[in-house]
């Protein structure tokens, strides 16, 4: 009776993310046989692993009940910077090098305000994304830059496995290690399960806060400098709007906004994949491209309500505080 | 015999000038079980919080194993060896039991110079903590899967991780089960065994009689009665609980309740919360609703104001049913609610005290068209009601910076507006001076000789009998007695409060 | 008390041409701040303001547009056209509201993920292009005025004024600093939070809408991608006048000191030279700052 029927919905709910993912998947498939071909699905992956890798950062911050809305900004950044050492003659290794280093400065510059200021994450993410946005622009002079030479590295494959999914196991790995294999995140958990606890429970809750922040910069940066390999350019959209998709992603495959809940394997993966397959599929149906933003955003309002109705059922059921006698 | 783990010499503390423990001496000896017991407000908690590191005493010694103690915050506290089992655990629901025990001191192993959580270790090391409190589970079970009692067990494992010298346990068996309490029983035994000494504090005194080689009973901040379990019969405690009356003036009523029923609850039940409450008020009456910690009455106080919902009965408001209506619509109909924390719920802390005091009933001084508020009238309708409160404040004044006792009128004040024709007050009294709460009696009288029907919800015994005209006992979410005027007899409510759980 | 000190940060800039640039700038913004103004207040914010802007531009436009508009030619099209614009903010505020009241979801995600949505919307709409050959009438509220004092001034006037009045005086505004002190006592005392959280929102929605109207008469199309950056300096405005992000503080004179600041800051950046993009990081850090005497101030005065 309504035991089964709570636990389909349980179920239903614990795995929303794979159950759309199937069922996405499918439409695509029934409406075009060029979908459902090896090629296609590799091209997918190859296609998100750059907001995949700021997905995974983003999903850091989301455990801790934070948001970080600098990402795209971020990305742009890294993208401007390497861009710029390039066409100055400076080796890839280097650029790539230092935009890693500038991607965990950002993340920490947004750290030190949201963690010793005190001010809200999104106010101080908000307000970095529009400056760094601001002063990537200022770095490209607002022109597109190219980079032909990077499109190379970003098609090689080695061992078959394409340079792109490379960076994007190898980011995918050590996240999912950290999460659940370090004490740090475990940490991460707790805090964002309930902060007070945890400082009651003897863990630094600052400085838990102050690493994700770095971390989301780190996977931004990773992210961008991904992304130019692909593209092979930099446009003054570079990035844009990425970190909605980013938290979309996250949320998608079952983080929750309000913290502590949620997984990078194979949770966020599931969400950016996810998007990915949608925007993949509407292409080849031949969609009107104007419609992709539309579905996007449905989509993330769609998985964020699934996560405040989850959340509200929660807080319910700790109502409950008398003992409960054998009647049912 | 052993010798003495723990020693309370002559410990005092006050907040805000409140004495709330004075002169307190008592003693654990190692590997017994020390009883705590007395009503609420009576210092219980205080005394425990000052081992526990919560809050710091004012004067007197504390000695532990045999040197001073003075701890200066909790984690202080846990590193002398104290546990404490709080009512509201402190685990976290997304985490496994493994990490839970572990989560500030993960054994660690190294992998190629990245430190990894040395998972076999935790698991084996939470399985034999596990099998130690008789919990036969996976350690890497999420706590979001466990039942409270299940829980419980698992705090008192880690208290156990932390090789705890005294464990303090603070009304333990409120949610538990019947079988999980005997478990809980178990345990302790086992742990008196290991010559861990324990803390148990509890309301329900049949298991405190049958578990604890000590008991301390505890009155107003005083320790009345102290011994050995054998010196102690739930007679006595109950007595040594209650006391003599103390004389505590209440303004006299002027008033008799009149036979007309204006609320009428009938069956009320939601599973877990409360069952079968049935009961009437009728105008002019104050009635009183007593009950320990746990026994439903602020649950109740919700549940007729509309906030929480039932499953089951009815209530009536002047003969019409309300049904699942708001508390807006409720308020509309003439029900005021003065919930228990006017911190949290009661008090719009920012604003300025006439905003504050006017918002319930700024619906009445709005009626034109547009809906503006007339702002003359409704200060002087502000003023009027802050005079007979006997409330001053400054002009731009917020609730924040006033004193407990005036944020407490600032909150009765609001409803006073409209004149209710059914008030519920929940634990009107707590955290203000003695003179403030002569004034919240007086409000009350005046409350009723104008009309309103009352209700009163209190831990305080006393005060219930010097203010009410009938009194309802609950424990366990269910009505246990009723008291008329005459019967009033302090001994008696609380025997009620009790009954359900002393008779184990 | 915060209270509000304006530092005119004034180098140069009298010349009358000037003014007019910074007011006729001004305008449009100090309406879409005022209705952020009421949602902040809540302890919310809205962050769909500039699609919600973009949309009512666009559904407008569609409507007046000669070129084969709903009513084109007809001399109801100019009236119509901002109706269809007014109830375009209101239905959109509304659906803001609805998520955030009847399903508990954050404001920010909410109106973020609008913004997106109705920003994709707009563009799709249109195709990407802009709607001219509006209506006269319409467009005579852009230039035009009465005497010497221009139509948008009028309207602004007569918004901040409503706006001002209804926080003041009206009921529902002190609803709305109730919710924004402390939501619980406020449905305690019968306040009726989930219309009133959500009339924040349909006003925020009706503000950015005549916003809209204000820059669509002036630009003279319908535009589906007006400017980004002015998000930032609409909550920015609101936050250094003192309007507090955590709820029950803020006032529409406060907000209107706040757009002033932002302007002259905006507009004396510019003067001195510096790239738009400096400006954007200069703005950037305003706003961090702003925030950051917010946060202050809200520890300072102890727990809420």
């Amino acid at each position: 009776m309504t035991a089964s029927r709570n636990s389909v919905l349980l179920f239903t709910l614990k795995n929303a993310p794979l159950i759309i993912l199937v069922a996405v998947f499918g439409t695509f498939a029934s409406l075009s046989s060029k979908f459902p071909t090896l090629d296609n699905l590799v091209n997918i992956l190859v296609q998100s692993s750059s907001i995949l890798i700021a997905a995974i950062g983003m999903t850091f911050v989301l455990l801790t009940a934070g948001i970080d809305l600098s990402v795209g900004s971020i990305m742009f950044l890294s993208a401007a910077i390497a861009g710029k050492m390039i066409l100055a003659g400076h080796p890839v290794a280097l650029a790539f090098a230092v935009i890693v280093v500038v991607g965990a400065l950002y993340g920490a510059f947004n750290a030190f305000f949201i963690t010793r200021l005190a001010i809200l994450p999104f106010i101080v993410t908000l307000s970095t994304r529009f400056a760094g946005r601001g002063l990537s622009l200022m770095i490209t002079e607002t022109r597109a830059m190219n980079l032909p030479g990077l499109v190379q590295i970003g098609s090689t494959r080695v061992v078959g496995i394409p340079f792109p999914i490379l960076v994007l196991g190898f980011v995918l790995a050590v996240g999912h290690a950290v999460l659940t294999k370090t004490a740090f995140g475990r940490h991460i958990y707790a805090v964002g399960h309930d902060r007070e606890a945890a400082k009651k429970a003897g863990i630094n809750t600052v400085r838990v806060l102050f690493l994700v922040y770095v971390v989301s910069g780190l996977c931004a940066a990773v992210g961008g400098l991904v992304l130019l390999s692909q593209l092979g350019a930099v446009s003054p959209t570079f990035g844009e709007l990425r970190e909605f998709v980013a938290i979309a992603a996250a949320v998608l495959g079952g983080t929750s906004l309000f913290g502590g809940r949620g997984k990078v394997f194979p949770g966020t993966v599931l969400g950016a994949v996810l998007i990915q397959t949608v925007e993949n599929g509407l292409n080849i149906i031949n969609a009107d491209p104007y419609v992709y933003p539309l579905i996007t955003s449905f989509i993330i309002f769609l998985a964020v309500f699934i996560d405040s109705v989850r959340h509200a059922q929660l807080q319910q059921l700790k109502r409950r505080r008398i003992r409960v006698e054998t009647s049912a | 015999m052993g010798n003495n783990v723990l020693e309370y010499q002559n410990v005092e503390k006050s907040f805000f000038g409140v004495r709330v423990l004075r002169n307190v001496n008592l003693a654990l000896q190692e590997g017994h079980v020390l009883g705590v017991v007395g009503e609420n407000g009576a210092g219980k908690s205080t005394l425990v919080n000052i081992l526990g590191g919560v809050v710091p005493a004012d004067s007197g010694t504390i000695i532990l194993g045999g040197s001073h103690y003075a701890p200066r915050n909790p984690s202080d506290a846990f590193r002398h060896g104290i546990a404490f089992i709080h009512q509201e655990l402190n685990l976290f629901a997304n985490l496994s039991i493994a990490e839970n025990m572990f989560i500030a001191s993960f054994p660690k192993r190294r992998f190629a110079a990245i430190p990894l959580i040395d998972r076999k270790a935790i698991r084996s090391k939470t399985k034999a903590l596990l099998e130690s409190v008789d919990l036969h589970l996976s350690p890497d079970t999420l706590v979001e899967d466990l039942s409270p009692g299940e829980r419980q067990l698992v705090e008192i494992a880690k208290a156990l991780a932390a090789d705890a010298r005294v464990i303090i346990f603070d009304e333990p068996t409120t949610s538990l089960t019947a079988r999980e309490t005997e478990r809980l029983f178990a345990i302790i035994e086992r742990l008196r065994s290991q010559r861990i000494s324990m803390i148990y504090i509890s309301h329900i005194l049949g298991d405190v009689l049958g578990l604890c080689d000590d008991i301390v009973v505890l009155r107003d901040g005083e320790v009345v009665g102290r011994g050995t379990r054998g010196e102690f019969t739930l007679e006595k405690m109950i007595s040594l609980m209650v006391g003599r009356d103390i004389e505590q003036l209440y303004p006299p009523r002027s008033t008799k309740p009149s036979e007309e029923k204006v609320l009428e609850v009938n069956g009320v039940s939601h599973p877990g919360i409360v069952r079968n409450i049935t009961f009437a008020l009728r105008r002019r009456e104050v009635l009183g609703i007593s009950g320990l910690m746990g026994s439903g009455r602020t649950e109740l106080a919700r549940i007729l104001f509309g906030l929480d919902p039932f499953q089951s009965g009815e209530i009536l408001l002047n003969g019409l049913s309300l049904g699942g209506c708001s508390p807006r619509e409720r308020v509309r109909k003439g029900m005021a609610f003065l919930t228990e924390n006017r911190r949290e719920e009661g008090l719009l802390m920012g604003a300025s005290v006439v905003d504050d005091i006017a918002l319930a009933s700024l619906p009445s001084f709005a009626r034109t068209l547009l809906r503006l508020i007339d702002e003359l009238r409704m200060r002087r309708a502000v003023d009027r009601v802050t005079d007979s409160l006997r409330l001053q404040y400054g002009h731009r004044q917020t609730a924040k910076t006033l004193s407990g006792g005036s944020q407490q009128k600032v909150v009765v004040a609001r409803w006073l507006m409209e004149k209710p024709s059914v008030f519920i007050l929940d634990e009107p009294t707590r955290g203000i001076d003695i003179g403030a709460k002569y004034e919240v009696y007086r409000i009350i009288n005046d409350l009723a000789a104008q009309g309103t029907a009352v209700l009163f919800v209190s831990s305080e015994i006393e005060e219930l009998i010097g203010m009410c005209d009938r009194i309802l006992v609950m424990s366990n979410g269910s009505i246990q007695g009723c008291f008329e005027r005459p019967d009033f007899d302090k001994e008696k409510i609380l025997r009620a409060a009790l009954r359900k759980d002393a008779i184990q | 008390m915060y209270f509000f000190a304006i530092w005119p940060f004034t180098p140069n800039f009298a010349s009358p041409q000037n003014v007019r640039n910074i007011f006729s700038n001004m305008l449009p913004l100090l309406i879409v701040a005022i209705g952020e103004t009421f949602v902040l207040i809540t302890a919310g914010v809205d962050l769909s303001v500039t699609s919600i802007m973009a949309m009512a531009s666009v559904f407008g436009a569609w409507t007046m547009t000669s070129d084969g508009g709903l009513l084109a030619g007809s001399f109801l099209a100019a009236p119509v056209g901002i109706l269809v614009m007014l109830l375009t903010g209101a239905v959109i505020g509304l659906l803001n509201g609805a998520a955030v009241t009847l399903f508990r979801m954050p404001p920010f995600i909410v109106t973020l993920t609008t913004m997106m949505f109705f920003r994709g919307f707009a563009i799709w709409f249109t195709q990407s292009e802009k709607i001219s050959n509006l209506p006269r009438a319409f467009v005579a509220l852009g230039e035009g005025g009465i005497g010497f004092v221009p139509y948008a001034l009028i309207i602004t006037l007569a918004l901040a004024m409503v706006s001002h009045i209804t926080l003041r005086r009206a009921i529902v505004g002190r609803w709305i600093y109730a919710v924004g002190h402390n939501v619980k006592a406020a449905a305690i005392s019968g306040v009726p939070v989930n219309s009133t959280v959500a009339f924040a929102y349909v006003v925020s929605g009706l503000c950015a809408a005549v916003a809209s109207i204000l820059y669509t008469a002036r630009l003279e199309t319908g535009d589906p991608d007006p400017r980004q950056t002015i998000l930032l300096d609409i909550i920015g405005a609101a936050v250094i006048g003192g309007t507090s992000l955590f709820g029950g503080k803020g006032k529409v004179l406060w907000t209107a000191l706040g757009v002033l600041f932002i302007m002259v800051i905006d507009n004396s950046l510019n003067m001195i030279g510096l790239s738009h993009f400096k400006i954007m990081i200069v703005k950037g850090g305003i706003i961090l700052f702003a925030a950051l005497i917010d946060a202050l101030r809200n520890r300072l005065l102890g727990s809420r």
